[in-house]
C-alpha cells in the first residue's frame, strides 16, 4: 500500500508565558500522519501531548506562542488563517470532557447544524444531522435532536461529539483523551464506532490519551512524549514489543502484568517533570536509573533502530559509537 | 474483621429515590485486601463510606471486629473511627489547603488524644513511612504534586493507628508512573503494619494486582465476589464477563487476538432499578424469569460467589 501523508509537523515549540516564568511545553516536535493510520500520543500529564495538537489546530489563544519549521496538511501550509477554515472540516476533534463541549442552552440538534452552516454545507443540513447521529447510535434521531445535552449520558454526548466531528468527513479527526472520562464498557462502544468509521471512511486518527492499553489496542505507530518532547516513537509493536527508551520501559514495567502474575511493579521513582524548571539535557534524567552525566547536559538527538522506529537516548548512542 | 449485611443506603432527591447501595453483603478477613469494582455510579464509593458511617445506613447492619457499628452515636463511634480510617481519590479535594502536610498528619493525633509531645516525632515518622522528607512537614498542599499529596493524603490515614484503610480510588487521579510507586507503597505497609485493605477502584488490572479477593458491583448490589485470580480467569456473571472483556491490554497482539463482548445500551438509571435480576435489561443471555428473581449470591464452589442462578 502507497503511504500517503496528509499531515506534517517539523520542529513545533509552544511557550506560554505564565506569571512564575516561561514554561516550554512543546520542545521540538516532529511527526507525520499517513491517510488511513491512527497515530497514537502517549503521556501523562504535563507531557506536552494536548498542548501539540491544540497548537497545531490554532487553539492556543494568546496564552502561548509556537514556532515550527514546517507545519502542512494535505501539501498545504497551515497558517494561523487557513487553519480556521479547515478545522472542522477536514481536520475535526473530540476532547475529554464531552460535558463541557456541549453547549447546555442549545438542543444538540441546533448545535450539530451549526457546525455543518459554520462550514456552508451543500445540502440537507437537517438530514444529514440526522444521518449521522443515526450513524453514532443516538436514535430516533429527528426526537433526539431536540433534546439539550444533560438529557443525554456521558457515553451518549460523547457519540454527539463524534457524530459533529464527522459531519463534514473530515480526513483526520484529532481525538484527545476520547475516553477518559468514561467507564470501561462505554469506552470500548466509543472506541469500537471510531473503529467503524474509520473502516468505512479511511478517515485518519491521532489518538492522544495517557492510556497505554487504549494506544495498544487501536494505534498503528505511536509516539511516546515526556516533558514536552518526543522520546520514542515506532510501530505499535514496536514501542510494545521492543521498548527502547527507559521511560517507555519504565512506562510500560510500572504496568501489573496483563497474565495476572502478582509480581511486585517497578514504578518510574521521582515525581513529573517541573516544566518552570527543565533539566538542560534530556527530561528524562531526573528519574532515570541509566542516566549518565551526558543526560544532564545536553539533550540526544534520535537514534534511529529502523525505518519506523527512533529513539532519543545518550545510552543507545553511546552503545551504539 | 469486617462483615457488612444486606447494606443498604437510599438518597431522596427531587426527582425520586436513589437505590445507591441495594443490600451489599460482604466479609473482608484481616490482612488481606477486597477489591470493590463496578463502574460509574454502580455504588461502590456510596458502599465504602456507609460502612465508615460517613453516611447513615437505612438498612442493613455493620460489624466490625465483632461489634455492631451501624447505630452507634457519635461518641461510641470515635474507638471504631481511630481504627477504620479512610484515603480518597482526589488528592487535590482531600487536603485542606491552608494547613501545613504537618499539620494535616496531625489532626488525628489531635481528634484520638495522642499525648501531644508525641505528636512531632510521630508526625516525622510517618513522613517518612510514606517517603516524604521531614523538611517537607512545614509546606502546603500545593507545593506538593498530586503523588507526593497522596502520600500526605496515606500518613493522615495512618497517623491514627488503624488497622483497616477503605481506600477509595486512591490512583485514579495519578500518572501511570506514580501508579505504581503508590500501589506498592500501600502493598509494604499493608506487609508492616499488618492493615487491611477495602481498595475501592475502576482500574480493573490493577485491582486484580493489589487485592486478595475481589467484587463486582453494578446498580448498587454486588453480582460476583471470588478470589483475585479465580474471577479474572473464570467470570462467571455475564456482567464481570462483559466488563473484564472490555478492559484494554497494553499489548497489541493479545489486544486484537481478544474478543469484547460488548454491553447494550445505557446503564439503567439507579431511581427506578429493574426488576429483578437489575442486569436482565443488558445481559445477552437474559431469560423471561430473570425479570422477578431475586438477586441472591450463591456459592458456585471455590468460594466463587455469583448472583446468576444460570451459570
Amino acid at each position: 500500500m502507497m503511504t500517503e501523508e496528509i499531515l506534517r509537523v517539523e520542529n513545533l515549540r509552544t511557550t506560554f508565558t505564565t506569571s512564575a516564568g516561561e514554561v516550554k511545553a512543546v520542545e521540538g516536535v516532529s511527526f507525520t500522519v499517513n491517510r488511513g493510520e491512527v497515530l497514537g500520543i502517549a503521556g501523562e500529564s504535563g507531557s506536552g501531548k494536548s498542548a501539540t495538537m491544540l497548537s497545531i489546530m490554532g487553539l492556543l489563544g494568546d496564552a502561548g506562542r509556537i514556532s515550527y519549521d514546517s507545519l502542512s496538511f494535505m501539501g498545504e501550509n497551515l497558517t494561523p488563517e487557513s487553519v480556521k477554515s479547515i478545522r472542522g472540516d477536514k481536520i475535526a476533534m473530540i476532547f475529554q470532557d464531552p460535558m463541557t463541549s456541549l453547549n447546555p442552552v442549545l438542543s444538540v440538534g441546533y448545535q450539530l447544524e451549526e457546525a455543518l452552516r459554520r462550514h456552508k454545507w451543500q445540502g440537507n443540513i437537517h438530514g444529514r444531522v440526522a444521518e449521522m447521529m443515526t450513524r453514532v447510535g443516538i436514535v430516533p434521531a429527528d426526537e433526539r435532536m431536540r433534546q439539550y445535552p444533560h438529557e443525554f449520558s456521558g457515553g451518549q454526548r460523547q457519540r454527539l461529539m463524534i457524530a459533529m466531528s464527522i459531519l463534514c468527513s473530515p480526513e483526520l479527526l484529532i481525538a484527545d483523551e476520547p475516553t477518559t472520562a468514561l467507564d470501561v464498557t462505554v469506552q470500548a462502544q466509543i472506541l469500537g464506532l471510531l473503529r467503524e468509521i474509520r473502516k468505512d471512511t479511511g478517515m485518519s486518527m491521532i489518538l492522544i490519551t495517557h492510556d497505554l492499553g487504549v494506544i495498544a489496542g487501536e494505534s498503528d505507530r505511536v509516539i511516546v512524549m515526556y516533558g514536552g518532547r518526543i522520546m520514542e516513537e515506532g510501530t505499535s509493536r514496536e514501542i510494545f514489543g521492543s521498548p527502547s527508551h527507559p521511560y517507555t520501559r519504565g512506562l510500560l514495567h510500572s504496568l501489573p502484568k496483563a497474565d495476572g502474575k502478582r509480581e511486585r511493579l517497578i514504578p518510574i521513582e521521582g515525581q513529573p517533570p517541573d516544566l518552570l524548571n527543565p533539566p538542560e539535557g534530556c527530561p528524562f534524567v531526573k528519574r532515570c536509573n541509566e542516566a549518565m552525566r551526558i543526560c544532564l547536559r545536553r539533550k540526544p538527538e534520535a537514534l534511529t533502530l529502523s525505518e519506523t522506529h527512533k529513539y532519543s537516548c545518550w545510552k543507545g548512542a553511546e552503545e551504539s559509537c | 474483621m469486617l462483615t457488612v449485611e444486606g447494606l443498604t443506603k437510599y438518597f431522596h432527591t427531587q426527582s425520586g429515590t436513589v437505590h445507591s447501595v441495594d443490600g451489599v453483603s460482604l466479609t473482608v478477613s484481616r490482612g488481606e485486601t477486597l477489591g470493590l469494582v463496578g463502574e460509574s455510579g454502580c455504588g461502590k464509593t456510596t458502599t465504602g463510606r456507609t460502612i465508615i458511617r460517613l453516611y447513615e445506613p437505612d438498612k442493613g447492619c455493620i460489624i466490625f471486629d465483632g461489634h455492631d457499628i451501624t447505630h452507634m452515636n457519635q461518641r461510641e463511634l470515635l474507638p471504631f473511627r481511630k481504627r477504620i480510617q479512610m484515603i480518597f481519590q482526589d488528592p487535590y479535594a482531600s487536603l485542606n489547603p491552608r494547613m501545613t502536610a504537618g499539620d494535616i498528619i496531625r489532626e488525628p493525633m489531635i481528634v484520638h488524644h495522642v499525648p501531644k509531645d508525641e505528636h512531632t516525632d510521630r508526625v516525622n515518622h510517618l513522613l517518612k513511612l510514606v517517603g516524604l522528607n521531614t523538611e517537607q512537614a512545614g509546606r502546603y498542599p500545593h507545593e506538593f504534586s498530586g503523588g507526593q499529596r497522596q502520600r500526605i493524603g496515606i500518613a493522615r490515614a495512618l497517623a491514627a493507628e488503624p488497622e483497616m484503610i477503605i481506600c477509595d480510588e486512591p490512583i485514579s487521579a495519578l500518572d501511570v508512573s506514580i501508579q505504581a510507586q503508590i500501589v506498592n507503597m500501600l502493598e509494604d505497609l499493608q506487609k508492616s503494619l499488618g492493615l487491611t485493605y477495602l481498595f475501592i477502584a475502576h482500574d480493573l488490572s490493577m485491582v486484580r494486582h493489589i487485592s486478595t479477593r475481589v467484587a463486582v458491583m453494578y446498580l448498587g448490589s454486588i453480582v460476583e465476589i471470588a478470589g483475585s485470580d479465580e474471577l479474572y480467569t473464570n467470570p462467571l456473571h455475564p456482567y464481570t464477563v462483559s466488563l473484564l472483556s472490555s478492559v484494554p491490554i497494553p499489548d497489541p497482539e493479545k489486544s486484537s487476538q481478544r474478543k469484547i463482548i460488548p454491553l447494550k445500551g445505557e446503564i439503567p438509571s439507579a431511581i427506578n432499578p429493574p426488576s429483578g435480576c437489575k442486569f436482565h435489561t443488558r445481559c445477552p443471555n437474559a431469560k423471561p424469569e430473570c425479570k422477578t428473581i431475586t438477586q441472591i449470591l450463591q456459592d458456585k464452589g471455590n468460594n466463587h460467589l455469583c448472583a446468576c442462578p444460570f451459570v
